[in-house]
């Protein structure tokens, strides 16, 4: 794709007010618990005390019974597994025959109001046998089956506790560490973090029963619909039934413990290998499911509410209202998206379950436990020669993303720097707490944290600045990492000279007085990836627009705005391609009714691929409207712009009509005028072995941050003062929204450094496996005063593929925040930071071993700085 | 279930509304679910975060942790009754300038704690910004876009007199 | 959304009516003020009374004055007022950054000092939901026999965690109690019993009304320090209150250092008179008292954060007090 330069970009690069922005100001926005409909019913959900136990029998008739109760489902109303990874469906909507971790759900009542649900959920009688549990991952992965595993092993004599086990070796990696000048090596451990989004998980269920076949709702429309979705489910259950999954997507399964798997139960429906097919076309419900969620994930969320609730998926609506914060912690389908839906079909009334804070802690997939051990080596110019890395990944009671996840704690590691030879051995066990998942920066973000602290030190053993080790061994554009995967566009190198001028790198390294530091770090993210969750060759991103005769552009978008302003991404490239004002442009968003599928708000895939589908249909329109003025005008197409709301001849500019008559003309001349366009990643790109399709995105992105501290050598306290954060994003489509992005990215990253840990009791502290606190009072997200004063330094490398040459700026960002952070403890002190977080206790304490061998201090200068190799 | 149902009289943005209520209702919980004013946020259960951050009186109060009853007799302000009849109130305009609202769930406590903090001082420094915030939780932007909102708005304001 | 369990709510128009108000509910009755910590409680099903007594408004109840020998703030003041009061800031420093440091600044607009002073006690196990609670299998304090902080004994050792009592000990204030049978006045110091279950002195059907410091304190050199993870929102880590009569020579004349979220009640530390008698508050004196101070302070797992390194800080934040106490 050819890209405009900047002088020819009229609204793409410059700062724009978002579309929803002033409703999100003035309490208009709408976000799901801010609806209401006539008749809702409030439903609540019952869950487990127990860490692991077996459910001996669930007793709900006295709930029941109870004045304003109007349903009540367990597990046994929805026994079919679900997953977000079609490999690995191990979860129920509601517990059928187990729980697995403390809040757990079990079962799900719908009352007149939240009170009346809550006294039934007190009604219930679950009779459990607790079984012993799997807390710490060590145990878990060395489980020999003599206490039941957390789930069961797919085949006799494997461990039932590991979700995943990944080996990956590219190059010679025993040879070069041998050959290395310095070798470095340590453990390290990334404490679980979770996404803490403002709004708490939300979710309405609404049903309509058809009354009589096809004269419901919909009439004629909906037996074309299900005539349609009828087709389709031929080819796709024929599928399932009939082959494993698409051959890469099977190598996707690896080792093959969590390969295809087909719960007996759900085997007479489409299987959680279903391909490209609509699920549940063979569904019996007949009527119509609309869901409304504050989930990420509207189209996965669709395609499990049909499978799982038996509707065909032609019948399944999803509407997806404003999201208030997501981070990665809605981005597969929860409980209480089906709960909802089945207590609607049951009672026939909209059923609305809003989570409690306690709830939005339980459901968790946030970031992974990792027990890291790394090993490093580099020559005596500071040339990386082999990395060996060796994971223990804490899963929680559920796999969740887990598969990629473990394949991302070593894939995405081998940029920005060239690395000859490298090896990862990472290995997810599950464990009987919350489930782990994607959290910003999903699986990437723990092993940079280990590897930038290596490469720091050794910078330092080489004597070299670490900004200067970094550049040295900068892997260059438009090559190829040693796992196979292709780097386009690479703004590394302006990133570290861009946060190395705007820190004062150069005066303040090693030359603060103790106490004070600075500290580097460098990171790569993908932009989405080549791959979708499930094996399919449809487009990952579509949209529709069309032109109105009032002059106006409507576009429908299935993508998930979760506050980065995707929405005002379209609207802007539609008024950008079409040469009028933006407010000339409305986005129809959010709902499986009328918007074309994206697959959702994670990856960091959206800028650049639903980007690439708006570019793609607004040219199309905007090619039929040039047509028709160019003919017009009796002038040739090319000398046809659209801009400033005119159509113009760019010969003779004072040759012009207001865009909305080319609108009509062109509406005249070829009818209602309307486009869809379209995105699909490339397929032929990625590594040529087992896994290497995961971690293949179409571009990568770049950051470098600098972090300046004080470290208090009295309690440990680590006041963080600047974040300096530059980050190559291609190019900023909307820069405000970039920096915003960045910030908020160098802001979580802070608030996992210093503070943030979702961990449970232990034996010794009341119960195993409860949550340690599960409130915003006690899981410390950082205020307005701890926060350091962040500035964000946009690079642009202008990408070949993205839209407009754009890259992701959402997640990216995030990964150097917490490295840059304990090497400038480092600077300051002398104390390096392995455990995360580093929390003054944990500071206090690892001041007090280096007061003890005596090597508390500042660390001594570079021997060599900027030394030229 | 729902206890007992009394009538409250409440002052909200200018308008007195007598409803009904369950008397164990909360001031967030009546503003939402019984007067629709749905703009002031619940986030955290219990006062932990400030998103459903109302002023009585002027004053930033969290709404879900107040009692209805002792919103009777005050005026409460959310941010619904920010804006006036000629348009938005200059922070939720600079809010949206400034990229100041990303998800936007926060953004109404927000503006009622700054609206508050621009009362009392036209010109606040980024200190007293941070004061004013510190019983917000924003989750989204690192805060600066919403110093630089703030500031904006306290410029504008202290312009137009 | 986590719910409130039913309750009325009255509004008395006197202290008069609201201590009427407790005895005709005697049982299934609480008082509120502010409700920052109450109403969090009671949605944690900590608390159910079926009847709750409102305080803020009555005007017995407010007023921040200097009368007689003392000054006087009426209990249902807010945190935020005593933080900006411009007589509390002249008199008593110390006392108006403790209560700008409680919380955050919503939750300092609406809670009282008086609530502040009658704070319940906190604990990792106590200060959670229903749900969390019967996970765990309920404690000592609440509806459970075991304490999970300790593991032996019965006695509930649940952190008193407010930010003024320290500070108000220090100052040697007094409270005044109204119940049925008219007003008794309670040196702060005698308030607080070594009980997490109920850790004040104040019988349920009596109200704080007032706080009295005497002005003759407001010659003592006064500071506040405190510990907390956050600049904002959080509860104490560790208080640490000191107070001292400092003659024109810059000898040491009496001292009083306090230190709360260690157990039930605030510790008032000992020994320190003898320490300083006759001594000018050199960096010797200081350390001497910081190293005593850590000989008394025990902080226990009530508080998530280890305990280890918060005894560690006990003497940093003494000597840190005890500096600025030096500066003033």
């Amino acid at each position: 794709m050819s890209h405009k330069s900047k002088s020819d970009l009229r609204l793409i690069g410059k700062s724009q007010r978002k579309i929803e922005g002033l409703a999100k100001s003035t309490g208009r926005a709408v976000y799901t618990d801010d609806l209401a409909f006539p008749g809702m019913l409030h439903g609540k959900i019952l869950r487990s005390p127990h860490p692991h136990a077996r459910i001996l029998s669930v007793d709900v008739s006295k709930a029941e019974a109870l004045p304003g109760v109007h349903a009540v489902v367990t597990g046994a109303d929805m026994p079919v597994p679900y997953g977000i990874i079609p490999w690995t469906p191990d979860e129920y909507p509601l517990c059928v025959d187990r729980v697995r971790y403390i809040g757990d759900g079990v079962a799900a009542v719908a009352a007149v109001d939240e009170d009346t649900a809550l006294a039934a959920l007190e009604l219930i009688d679950v009779e459990y046998e607790e079984l012993p549990a799997f807390f710490d991952p060590v145990d878990a992965v060395e489980a020999d089956g003599s206490t039941p595993f957390i789930h069961d092993a797919k085949k006799p004599g494997w461990n039932g506790n590991v979700t995943k086990k990944v080996k990956l070796e590219f190059g010679d990696v025993e040879e070069l560490m041998d050959s290395s000048a310095v070798v470095v090596e340590d453990d390290y451990f990334f404490e679980g973090t979770t996404h803490t989004p403002i709004e708490p998980h939300c979710a309405i269920g609404m049903w309509e029963p058809d009354v009589v076949d096809g004269a419901g709702h919909g009439g004629a429309g909906t037996v074309v619909g299900g005539s349609i979705a009828a087709e389709g489910a031929i080819e796709g259950s024929s599928i399932v039934r009939g082959s494993p999954p698409g051959a890469r997507n099977a190598a996707a399964s690896a080792d093959g413990q969590t390969a295809t798997a087909s719960p007996a139960k759900a085997s007479a429906k489409p299987g959680p290998g279903g391909p490209a097919a609509p699920p549940g076309a063979e569904a019996t419900n007949r009527g119509k499911l609309t869901v409304w969620s504050a989930t990420q994930v509207p189209h996965y969320l669709h395609r499990e509410l049909s499978r799982v609730l038996d509707v065909d998926s032609a019948r399944v609506r999803v509407i997806q209202p404003l999201v208030g914060g997501a981070f990665g912690g809605k981005s597969e389908p929860f409980d209480l998206e089906f709960c909802v839906g089945a207590l609607a079909m049951k009672t026939g009334r909209p059923v609305k379950i809003l989570y409690t804070r306690e709830e939005v802690f339980y459901a968790h997939r946030g970031r992974h436990p990792f027990h890291m051990r790394y090993r490093t080596g580099c020559d005596q110019e500071g040339k990386l020669q082999s990395v060996d890395a060796k994971i223990l990944l804490d899963g929680g009671a559920y796999a969740s993303f887990g598969l990629v996840t473990t394949y991302y704690s070593g894939q995405l590691l081998c940029a920005p720097y060239a690395i000859p030879a490298y090896r990862f051995d990472s290995t997810r066990v599950y464990t009987n707490k919350p489930a782990c998942g994607p959290k910003r920066g999903h699986g990437s973000v723990q092993p940079r944290f280990a590897f930038e602290v290596q490469l720091d030190r050794l910078a330092e053993r080489v004597g070299l600045d670490p900004i200067e080790f970094r550049r040295r061994n900068f892997i260059g554009e438009h090559t190829r990492t040693i796992n196979e995967l292709r780097i386009t566009s690479n703004g590394f190198l302006e990133c570290l000279e861009a946060v190395e001028r705007a820190s004062g790198w150069s005066k303040k390294f090693r030359a603060m007085p103790f106490g004070r530091g600075i500290g580097v770090a460098g990171s790569t993210y993908i932009s989405g990836t080549n791959y979708p969750i499930y094996p399919n060759e449809m487009p990952q991103s579509a949209v529709q627009m069309q032109i109105d005769r009032s002059g106006r552009v409507a576009v429908f978008s299935g993508a998930s705005e979760i506050g980065q302003g995707c929405d005002t991404l379209v609207a802007q490239i539609a008024a950008e391609e079409l040469g009028i004002p933006i407010d000339y442009v409305r986005v129809l968003r959010g709902d499986t009714d009328f918007t074309p599928v994206d697959l959702g708000a994670y990856s960091s895939r959206v800028t650049f691929m639903l980007g690439n589908a708006a570019i793609d249909a607004a040219r199309k329109l905007r090619k039929l409207v040039i047509d028709a003025v160019a003919d017009h005008w009796e002038v040739k197409s090319g000398e046809v712009l659209l801009a400033g709301g005119y159509a113009l001849w760019v010969p003779d500019t004072s040759r012009q009509m207001p865009v909305r008559e080319a609108f009509n003309l062109a509406e005249a001349r070829h009818g209602a005028l309307g486009a869809t366009g379209s995105y699909n990643t490339p397929k032929d790109v990625h590594g040529e072995y087992r896994g290497g399709t995961i971690g293949a995105s179409p571009a990568y992105s770049f950051t470098a941050h600098v972090a300046e501290v004080e470290v208090d050598p009295d309690t440990g306290v680590v006041h963080v003062k600047s974040i300096w954060v530059a980050h190559d994003c291609g190019r900023a489509l909307n820069p405000i929204l970039v920096e915003g992005q960045m910030e908020g990215s160098a802001y979580m990253g802070f608030g996992e450094a210093l503070m943030e840990q979702q961990i449970y009791k232990d034996a010794d502290h009341g119960r195993a496996g409860l949550h340690d606190a599960p409130s915003l009072l006690d899981y410390r997200i950082p205020t307005a005063l701890d926060t350091p004063e962040l500035e964000s330094l946009i690079v642009e490398s202008i990408d070949p593929e993205g839209p407009y040459g754009a890259k992701e700026a959402g997640e990216g960002p995030l990964h150097p925040s917490i490295p840059a952070i304990a090497n400038a403890i480092y600077d300051a002190v002398g104390v390096r930071m392995t455990r995360l977080p580093f929390s003054a206790p944990s500071v206090w304490r690892g001041l007090n071993v280096a007061r003890e061998n005596g090597t508390l201090g500042k660390p001594a200068a570079p021997s060599r700085q900027g030394v030229e190799v | 279930m729902a206890g007992t149902t009394e009538v409250v009289r409440l002052n909200v943005n200018g308008d007195t509304r007598e409803v009904g209520v369950p008397t164990h209702y909360t001031l967030l919980e009546t503003l939402r679910y019984v007067l629709a004013l749905t703009g002031s946020k619940q986030g955290c259960d219990k006062g932990d975060c400030g998103a459903c951050t109302v002023l009585l009186d002027g004053v930033p109060t969290l709404s879900c942790i107040t009692p209805v009853w002792e919103a009777e007799g005050k005026s409460v302000t959310t941010v619904e009754g920010l804006a006036g009849p000629s348009g938005p109130h200059p922070l939720q305009d600079e809010f949206d300038l400034n990229g100041a609202a990303q998800c936007g769930f926060c953004t109404p406590g927000i503006l009622c704690s700054a609206a508050a903090l621009l009362e009392r001082t036209g010109t606040p420094t980024r200190d007293e910004i941070k004061e004013a915030l510190a019983g917000n939780l924003c989750r989204c932007t690192g805060y600066t876009k919403i110093y630089d909102a703030i500031e904006a708005a306290a410029e504008r304001m202290s312009a137009a007199g | 959304m986590l719910r409130l369990p039913p309750f009325r709510y009255h509004r008395p128009e006197s202290v008069g009516q609201a201590v009427g108000l407790l005895g005709e509910h005697e049982g299934d009755v609480m008082l509120v003020a502010g409700g920052t910590d109450l109403v969090p409680n009671m949605k944690h099903r900590l608390f159910e009374p079926g009847h709750l007594v409102a305080l803020k408004g009555l005007s017995e109840l407010g007023g921040i004055r200097e009368e007689g020998a003392d000054l006087r703030i009426g209990a249902a003041e807010t945190l935020s007022a005593v933080a900006a009061s411009p007589t509390v800031r002249r008199l008593f420093p110390s006392l108006a950054d403790a209560a700008g440091h409680v919380a955050g600044p919503q939750l300092r607009n609406a809670g009282t000092l008086g609530g502040n002073v009658c704070l319940d006690t906190r604990c990792t196990y106590y200060n959670q939901t229903e749900f969390w609670r019967n996970a765990l299998g309920y404690c000592l304090k609440k509806d459970g026999t075991v304490c999970h902080v300790t593991r032996v004994g019965k006695k509930c050792v649940a952190a008193h965690s407010a930010d003024t009592p320290p500070v108000l000990m220090t100052l040697g204030a007094t409270l005044v109690l109204t119940g049925p049978d008219g007003t008794r006045d309670v040196p702060i110091r005698d308030f607080f019993v070594a009980d997490g279950i109920a850790n004040t002195r104040r019988l349920p059907n009596e109200i704080l009304v007032e706080i009295r410091i005497p002005l003759a304190a407001a010659g003592r050199r006064a500071a506040y320090a405190k510990l907390r993870q956050r600049k904002s929102i959080d509860f104490p880590l560790l208080t640490v209150a000191v107070a001292a009569d400092v003659d024109a020579d810059g000898v040491v004349r009496g001292i009083d250092g306090v230190v709360t979220a260690l157990g039930s009640r605030p510790r008032e530390l000992t020994g320190w008179a003898d320490l300083s008698e006759g001594r000018t508050l050199d960096d010797d004196l200081i350390d001497e008292l910081a190293d005593r101070a850590h000989k008394q302070c025990h902080p226990l797992e009530n508080i998530i954060v280890d305990p280890e390194w918060r005894r560690a800080m006990v003497p940093v934040f003494v000597r840190r007090a005890l500096e600025k106490v030096r500066a003033a």
